[in-house]
């Protein structure tokens, strides 16, 4: 039993280091990923999948200046409907490349999602390792703390 | 004097109980408000020689929220009157030992320093969670508004409400989801 586990860990090792030297996947206007185990085969499968975000997407009425800039938000670190959208799901920043943001408002927003994290404002957007609930933070982290935005240095 | 009259006197003079939800509030800056009410500084009727103080409760002391890293910064300083008898406590070790002493400290410094401070703070009423005692409970008339809004968590969001809030941008399609 435990040489087939071996054999399976070593095969799934295989695949993956020949998933990341033939890059089969991005280049491929991939959306989602799955890994099916099968007995002794790995299925690794990709597909198109909808954002989901279409039918809710805000109309920018001015397309040459970012979303955030041209929505005219006073966006704050509270409020966590906004500033989930441009997170992964371990709670980490998407790069600029993938939000269109201009320069100054990806600062802002990011300075905002840490701010958030910080009070423990998203705790379902964590690394996997990570305690979820801001009460099990370690020493003075445990304690409710809030942020004032005009704290935030942007030239 | 009359029935009305009487009545008016009593009702003037009486003290009047409110509640205050301290979570997620700035303690320091809700002793400037809670200082009014144990005062009566918020009466026409006030004067310092006229005892016309209210009660006010104050509920979830342990939820307070400090600004940024103010819980590891601000410090408080006792001296045991010994030589090497001096201490300092963070504000969070002091909040730990007992949450209810930050918000107590604040609003006790934030008044003056004269005879009747004592007295206007045996009208303050701290708990650290929300369980007040039911005879407390059962004279307080007004709530206090909160100075900040509380924060509300995202997981404290239904999906539906998350999945239909407007949205600023999309992901592009070559993007992995993860």
């Amino acid at each position: 039993m435990n040489t087939i586990f071996k054999q399976i860990r070593n095969l799934r090792l295989n695949i993956n280091f020949q998933n990341k030297s033939i890059s089969l996947f991005s280049p491929l206007r991939l959306k989602e990923i799955n890994e099916t185990q099968n007995k002794n085969e790995l299925i690794i499968s990709g597909h198109i999948v909808n954002s989901g975000r279409e039918p809710y997407l805000l109309k920018n009425p001015h397309p040459t200046v970012c979303p955030v800039c041209a929505s005219g938000l006073d966006i704050k670190h509270t409020d966590v409907l906004i500033l989930s959208q441009f997170v992964r799901t371990d709670g980490c920043m998407l790069p600029r490349r993938t939000t269109g943001l201009c320069r100054r408002s990806q600062k802002r927003i990011s300075t905002l999602v840490a701010m958030a994290q910080k009070s423990g404002l998203m705790p379902n957007l964590t690394p996997a390792n990570s305690k979820k609930d801001p009460k099990k933070r370690y020493g003075w982290k445990k304690y409710n703390k809030y942020f004032d935005e005009s704290t935030i240095k942007i030239r | 004097m009359s029935v009305l009259k009487r009545v008016q006197q009593w009702a003037t003079f009486a003290r009047i109980w409110h509640l205050y939800d301290a979570a997620w509030q700035n303690p320091f800056y809700s002793a400037e408000l809670l200082k009014k009410y144990l005062m009566g500084a918020h009466k026409p009727i006030y004067h310092p020689m006229n005892d016309c103080g209210d009660h006010v409760i104050v509920i979830n002391s342990s939820d307070i929220a400090l600004p940024g890293d103010e819980w590891k910064k601000r410090v408080y300083f006792h001296h045991t009157g010994y030589p090497g008898g001096a201490s300092w406590t963070l504000a969070w070790e002091l909040h730990k030992k007992d949450p209810t002493l930050v918000l107590k400290k604040a609003v006790y410094n934030s008044m003056d320093g004269n005879l009747q401070r004592r007295y206007t703070m045996e009208r303050l009423h701290i708990f650290p969670d929300a369980n007040v005692p039911s005879n407390l409970l059962s004279n307080i008339s007004n709530q206090i508004k909160q100075l900040r809004p509380k924060p509300k968590r995202l997981d404290e969001y239904t999906e539906k409400e998350i999945q239909e809030f407007p949205k600023l941008i999309d992901l592009p399609k070559n993007h992995i989801l993860r």
